[in-house]
């Protein structure tokens, strides 16, 4: 080259052009609504729910907060709202723990909603990363702090989809690019917020929630040889003291807020695993709910409703996929019992239904 | 510290270039001791723990060194001191690599509660044979009087410093001390950058954006047949573009520096054969291993079944460089097979009547893949169980999804392949001579030269918007 110093400053001058033309691609389409509701294109949906709820606590309406984990994440919010007659957003992440479920929820706070419904487990208080150290959730996106916006808006990955949405939103590209649009290249498939991880209308529910997948997952974990997989997070210490920091500090920093708290009805088979494989894990989750329950109906935002004890539910393993979660007839259901308000705890009895639970516990017999 | 990451490109990199060519003007000692200073820098950001053993390294293989080049030792104990310092390297090596390794194969042969974890210091591995050939070629005779600064810079020069390439002091102390090299070159520093740019966006963009898919056949999932070769092959590209991509990445930094890093990649699944292959991936380790391993093995002087015996050798032991593990150990006897296996061919198979030689080609370079991948799944399983049973889930074609997002996998990969298979590789595009010290001749005569300047930048700005919080890469932890 003739001139090569013209030509390095001609190099990072482009260089820096591109980066700034995909930042300012990427602050106008916002595939994540994080700066403002989609209006110019089309909105758009990740089923990477630790990324897609960031944006949603930013550009949805909502008065009712819906947290929880795998067993809350195929709601949908429009049935959510016709049963409890609220605007809800579902915030549910798959394997999410105390932490990042206390973190995400203290951000859509902010939002000043009325009430949280939260299904919860033990499981989910077990020992995790803290969010700036989960590699999953973007935590400084939640934060809008420079980090986590500079992160969004220098994203090749977020420039990425944010031609694709851009292509979308042109009327005679949008049929082709809709078909294209899989989930594999592209992490914003989903053209309404309803269907956002909700089951597709071609899934297969009998072929997946039925008592042989129950029972085959209950001899996988049952195994004695497994035991230790059925332990792994139950530590009572660790599980107290991540309940009383994620939870009951978060609900006693929002009094104006209700929260609708919900054990949620796991068969009957998960229980009975802990029992013949791993009784110590048992007796962990038994504490704990003796722990938590009554110092939750201590709280007057409070509405506690423990569901592992409903017969009905939990001893038709015709509704469950493996061991815990259940199909979209039951969360109707549960959606049924939190607006019945039928199976809410007792504050003068707290522990009732732990009681009942252990009966039944007790009592079942596998068949074999 | 990471190549792909936003501390090393905005603020390491620009302060040790001007440092360095700013301190210049103090004499030619300085900007080598700058860099080397910059180089530890750079590995203690994350590594600050095994400084001070990377330092002791650097005293020990000097010392060894000096008392090899002194000329003052008879014969005999001139070869006593080269094996205590080979020794030495390989001691260390031994504890911090393999004694986790062999304690747990103890432990699995005499239930003895044998346990040991040790925290692999990175790099190591290639620091150590770097410095394991300085002793044997001073040993030999092959090496002049190296300066401290010089050698401490060869050891640590921070482009190579972690994942090489393999340097080799011969090549790297002489431009060390060339005066030309200290003085900044905007001709070197452009194309240093393009190819920086063209190593992070295969990071960034190919490796990072085809991992997810890595985890169809070596997640927790029992995959179907397809899904296991997508994934098997998902790995085979990850692994190509990560590797190459920090090679070409090392070679563009030092290229800003003036220092020309020898190539370690070229088109390596290109090969129609096995030899090839190995002429082609990782080709600093290759030509370690064949000068230092090989070769004193006897190599092919002792016969052909000896040849074989050497192959074989130099190959596990190839395997077990890279990792303590079994897998390792199988992978690299995989890779001896076929090398056995592709001499013998040479020397007793039939030949290919020229009609039918495209045909020939076409079906030796389809073998030569197929035999890589395969044996890249024994590298990346975590298990030999796990391998096993992978490979057995591709070889059963009863089993087999093949729903719309295999398909649409499957046209992702197609796309890495054509991209692995077709395109100019990195020094085809630069024109990057490491012999003659030249790179990008051809842009200055070239009409195009805008539009390949805006296309590089264009990469180089979608390499650095590809940049991830959390991603290694691959060989950081060999």
């Amino acid at each position: 080259m003739n001139n090569p110093g013209k030509y390095l400053w001609s190099f990072l001058g482009a260089t820096a052009l591109m980066m700034a033309l995909a930042v300012l691609l990427n602050f106008v389409v916002d595939p994540l609504q994080l700066f403002r509701p989609a209006r110019l294109f089309a909105a758009m949906y990740s089923t990477d729910s630790r990324m897609q709820n960031a944006g949603l606590i930013q550009s949805q309406d909502f008065d009712t907060v819906f947290m929880g984990t795998s067993l809350a994440i195929h709601f949908r919010q429009s049935e959510i709202d016709r049963a409890l007659g609220v605007r809800a957003l579902k915030l549910a992440m798959t394997g999410s723990n105390s932490k990042e479920q206390s973190f995400v929820l203290a951000a859509a706070l902010q939002r000043h909603p009325k009430r949280v419904i939260w299904q919860m487990d033990d499981w989910i208080f077990r020992e995790a990363p803290d969010v700036d150290n989960d590699v999953y959730l973007p935590a400084d996106l939640y934060r809008r702090n420079a980090r986590g916006i500079a992160g969004y808006l220098f994203s090749g990955a977020t420039a990425r989809e944010s031609l694709w949405i851009l292509a979308r939103s042109i009327p005679p590209l949008q049929p082709v690019v809709a078909r294209l649009t899989n989930g594999v290249l592209f992490k914003f498939p989903i053209a309404g917020v309803d269907d956002i991880n909700a089951l597709r209308s071609d899934f297969d529910v009998p072929g997946f929630y039925n008592a042989k997948n129950a029972m085959a997952a209950f001899k996988r974990i049952a195994d004695p040889r497994r035991g230790h997989h059925l332990a792994e997070g139950f530590d009572y210490a660790a599980m107290v003291r991540r309940f009383e920091h994620d939870a009951i500090d978060l609900i006693a920093k929002n009094p104006d807020v209700t929260f609708d708290i919900y054990f949620a009805p796991y068969s009957i088979l998960q229980f009975v695993a802990m029992r013949d494989a791993s009784p110590k894990t048992l007796k962990i989750a038994y504490d704990f709910s003796a722990y938590a329950f009554p110092r939750l109906a201590q709280l007057p935002n409070v509405r506690l409703h423990d569901f592992r004890a409903v017969k009905e539910i939990t001893h038709d393993l015709g509704s469950y996929g493996d061991v815990v979660h259940h199909s979209p007839a039951i969360d109707l259901k549960v959606l049924s019992m939190l607006a019945d308000k039928k199976y809410l705890i007792d504050r003068a009895a707290p522990l009732a239904t732990l009681d009942q639970l252990k009966a039944q516990v007790e009592a079942y017999r596998v068949e074999q | 510290m990471l190549f792909n990451s936003y501390p090393f490109i905005f603020l390491f990199l620009p302060v040790a270039l001007a440092g360095y060519f700013l301190s210049s003007r103090l004499g030619h000692l300085a900007p080598v001791i700058w860099l080397a200073l910059a180089s530890l820098v750079f590995y203690s950001v994350s590594n600050w723990q095994f400084v001070a053993l990377l330092i002791a390294s650097i005293a020990f293989n000097y010392l060894i060194g000096w008392l090899l080049i002194s000329g003052r030792l008879r014969p005999a104990p001139r070869r006593a001191v080269l094996t205590a310092g080979v020794a030495g390297d390989l001691a260390v090596l031994g504890y911090f690599k393999y004694a986790g390794f062999l304690a747990a194969n103890l432990d699995a042969m005499f239930s003895a509660g044998f346990a040991l974890n040790v925290l692999l210091p990175v790099g190591i591995s290639f620091y150590t044979f770097t410095q394991i050939a300085f002793l044997v070629d001073a040993y030999r005779g092959n090496v002049a009087r190296y300066a401290l600064p010089h050698y401490a810079l060869f050891v640590t020069y921070f482009p190579h410093l972690i994942a090489g390439p393999i340097l080799h002091h011969r090549d790297m102390i002489p431009q060390f001390e060339r005066a030309e090299s200290q003085r900044p070159d905007p001709h070197l520093i452009l194309c240093g950058l393009i190819i920086f740019g063209i190593g992070l966006f295969k990071k960034t963009c190919l490796a990072d954006g085809i991992q997810p898919l890595v985890s169809l056949a070596f997640g927790p999932a029992t995959p179907t047949f397809d899904q296991a070769w997508l994934g098997a092959l998902a790995y085979t590209f990850q692994l190509y573009f990560d590797f190459s991509g920090y090679s070409d990445m090392a070679i563009g930094i030092s290229l800003m520096f003036g220092i020309f890093l020898p190539l370690n990649f070229n088109s390596p699944y290109k090969a129609q054969n096995i030899i090839d292959f190995w002429r082609r991936w990782h080709m600093t380790l290759s030509q370690f291993l064949r000068d230092y391993l090989y070769i004193p093995l006897g190599g092919n002087r002792r016969g052909p079944i000896l040849r074989y015996v050497n192959l074989l050798i130099t190959m596990v032991l190839g395997g077990l460089w890279h990792g303590a593990a079994w897998t390792f150990v199988i992978w690299g006897a995989l890779h001896g097979a076929y090398l056995c296996v592709n001499h013998a061919w040479n020397r007793f198979g039939p030949g290919v009547a020229p009609r039918f030689t495209p045909l020939a080609n076409v079906a030796a370079f389809m073998l030569t893949f197929l035999c890589v991948v395969v044996a890249w799944v024994f590298f990346r399983a975590d298990s030999l169980p796990a391998a096993i049973s992978l490979l057995s889930k591709m070889a059963d074609p009863t089993n087999i999804a093949f729903g719309r997002l295999e398909i649409a996998q499957g046209a992702f990969i197609a796309v890495y392949a054509a991209i692995a298979w077709f395109a100019p590789n990195t020094q085809t595009i630069m024109g990057y001579d490491h012999q003659n010290r030249t790179v990008g001749q051809g842009l200055r005569a070239w009409q195009m030269r805008p539009l390949f300047i805006y296309a590089t930048a264009a990469v180089l700005a979608f390499g650095i918007l590809g940049i991830q919080q959390h991603s290694e890469f691959i060989y950081f932890r060999f």
